[in-house]
């Protein structure tokens, strides 16, 4: 309109700015990075993530091998007073180090993806993110494609640390074992899809509840609270409700991250399957209230 | 250009924007003028698409905001100085802004020279005065080099020097051809800067004109009068509609007849005048006069429409 008026002198950024095409999803993405990398603490929490998870795996891989000390000095497995149970098999334990670091770091993902979005509402930053892409969902799509990659990464570059951090440990006790172990290297992989489904499924949750300390607790309740309440209080009362939490975000990602899995269980792509469909849901959830809700 | 039409939103039983409708000129100052709580954040917010009209259409350009393929080169919005994450730079902020229309960082380092935020662009936002606030929005507003600018209460906070930068700033882009659209619930610093004024109250627009026109035709003459016998003379003037005060023994203000009338009627009664002074109308008076009367503004037009027919055109 401006353009069209005779009086404009346009200045020559007004003539520069022309050609540059607008909004895509690409720079979207782009912006998102930014943003990510652009906060410190973000940044520390993802590099705490990291070395927490690795250390973690490294306790595990220690545990493991001191226990199997003791297995061998005793000479006892079977029912020894404070001893391991019975179905103690050190060796099938230690191929599930790479990804021992998921329990903590599941909290710290679901943490960070909740911050992610329930900081913009927090500091107001959210006018700003929708008013530079007023379609709204590419900035929503574009912000949980780069917490879901970081997650990814994030877990499988963890589990691969893990890996490499528990051998020597474990040689130790010659349980030390190759990464093409049948089961190993998926599980690592599938360790940062798991964290992604987290980091998916929580930045839904934050995108949902706008808020930062109610996103974090609700998401840590779906994924920790309600799993240990079900096994430990409510599984008696009735057959289905056992049955039922299979089906819970972290049960399924279990499965999705066992080495094997038992033949009544959820295989690794039923668990996978689960996990992406809670991620899904919630997704598609925030992306239609952020459409029509006013910031 | 901005075109408002039957604009309207509703937050549960309390209406905030009653169907306005309006048109922002390019090429001049588009002053948005009424007191706290009138509507003027809600319609601008609702400009850029941050909120949904309940009722009405407003277009940007031709089209409504989210429907431009680079928004931010259409229309660049100051709405919220703390529409900030605290712990990002300024530099970092526009950066991320400018990525998602491609527009490469030397606009970015171009815009903050230009804001004169230079000194501060690395520091993290949150430590931020108010006015530094105000000038990083304004920062993000003309990232895109946009054909329409609105600025909401963009003097806010800042310092004598900032508040004739952002007049200078405004006046500039509108002489560019620019849509220059700014609310404020200053008067005084729209008869410095607005060369149109849309003045709104309760929701509702009150006068849409060119400025001047409405500080004249809202403020009746209003004259200072020295008089030995102030009271022969206000008999005198009986019958023409005046209003008066006594200020003091031999001084009063005559309101609603010019001076020269006022002159003949003291010859007629042998009244010696020893001060006649007539007294300039503000804009703050005549806004306060607009905002007195908006309330008989759902049955009237304005009092004074006749005088200064632009007025109320925009209903």
């Amino acid at each position: 309109m401006a353009t069209s008026t005779p009086p404009a002198p346009a200045r020559q950024s007004h003539k520069q700015a022309e050609p540059g095409p607008g909004v895509n999803f690409g720079r979207v993405l782009k912006s998102e990075w930014i943003k990510v990398t652009t906060v410190p603490s973000t940044v520390i929490l993802i590099v705490s993530t990291v070395v927490v998870m690795v250390g973690l795996a490294a306790l595990a891989a220690w545990a493991i091998s001191i226990t199997q000390q003791d297995l061998g000095s005793s000479g006892a497995p079977q029912g020894g007073q404070g001893g391991p149970p019975a179905d103690f098999d050190p060796a099938s334990q230690a191929w599930e180090i790479p990804s021992s670091g998921l329990i903590f770091g599941q909290l710290l993902i679901a943490s960070l993806a909740v911050v992610l979005i329930a900081s913009e509402w927090a500091t107001g930053m959210i006018r700003s993110t929708m008013v530079a892409v007023p379609k709204r969902a590419p900035a929503l799509l574009a912000k949980n494609a780069i917490i879901a990659i970081i997650a990814f990464v994030v877990g499988a570059v963890s589990a691969f640390l893990s890996y490499l951090v528990a051998q020597p440990i474990l040689a130790g006790e010659d349980l030390d074992f190759a990464i093409t172990t049948e089961g190993v290297l998926p599980s690592i992989l599938n360790s940062g899809s798991y964290l992604a489904f987290i980091a998916i499924i929580s930045m839904g949750i934050g995108t949902l509840l706008r808020n930062t300390a109610g996103g974090v607790v609700t998401a840590v309740a779906l994924f920790f609270v309600v799993p240990v309440i079900i096994v430990n209080l409510l599984s008696g009362l009735a057959d289905w409700i056992p049955d039922a939490a299979r089906f819970l975000p972290t049960n399924a990602g279990n499965q999705l991250i066992a080495i094997s899995t038992e033949s009544d269980a959820l295989t690794q792509f039923q668990g996978g399957l689960v996990m992406g469909a809670w991620a899904l849901v919630l997704l598609v959830a925030s992306l239609l209230v952020t459409r029509t809700r006013d910031v | 250009m901005i075109e408002a039409q039957a604009l309207s939103k509703r937050y549960g039983a309390k209406v905030a924007v009653d169907a306005v409708s309006f048109t922002v000129q390019p090429g001049k100052v588009t002053g948005f003028l009424g007191p706290n709580g009138a509507g003027k954040s809600t319609t601008m917010r609702m400009i850029v698409g941050l909120d949904n009209p309940s009722g009405g259409r407003v277009t940007v350009n031709g089209r409504p905001y989210a429907q431009h393929r680079a928004p931010l080169r259409e229309v660049g919005a100051l709405l919220d100085a703390k529409a900030v994450h605290t712990k990002r730079s300024a530099y970092n902020h526009l950066r991320a802004m400018a990525a998602t229309h491609g527009i490469p960082n030397s606009r970015v380092r171009e815009v903050i020279e230009l804001t004169g935020l230079g000194p501060v662009a690395k520091k993290r936002v949150g430590g931020f005065s108010l006015g530094m606030g105000q000038r990083l929005g304004i920062a993000a507003a003309l990232l895109g080099d946009p054909h329409t600018v609105i600025l909401d209460e963009p003097v806010n906070g800042l310092d004598p020097e900032g508040v004739q930068w952002v007049r200078h700033l405004a006046k500039g882009l509108a002489s560019e051809g620019r849509t220059v659209f700014l609310s404020s619930h200053l008067m005084s610093e729209m008869a410095l800067t607005a060369d149109h004024l849309i003045v709104i109250g309760r929701g509702r627009i009150i006068a849409d004109a060119p400025i001047q026109s409405i500080i004249d035709g809202q403020g009746k003459a209003r004259v200072r009068v020295r008089a030995d016998r102030p009271q022969d003379l206000l008999g005198g003037l009986a019958g023409e509609g005046v209003s008066s005060q006594v200020l003091e023994p031999e001084l009063v203000e005559i309101t609603g007849v010019e001076p020269r009338r006022i002159a003949e009627v003291a010859l007629r009664e042998r009244v010696l005048v020893y001060e006649l002074t007539p007294l300039q109308v503000s804009l703050e008076d005549a806004y306060m006069q607009l905002t007195q009367t908006e309330v008989e503004y759902h049955s009237h037009a304005l009092p004074a429409a006749g005088e200064a027919p632009a007025l109320v055109e925009g209903r």
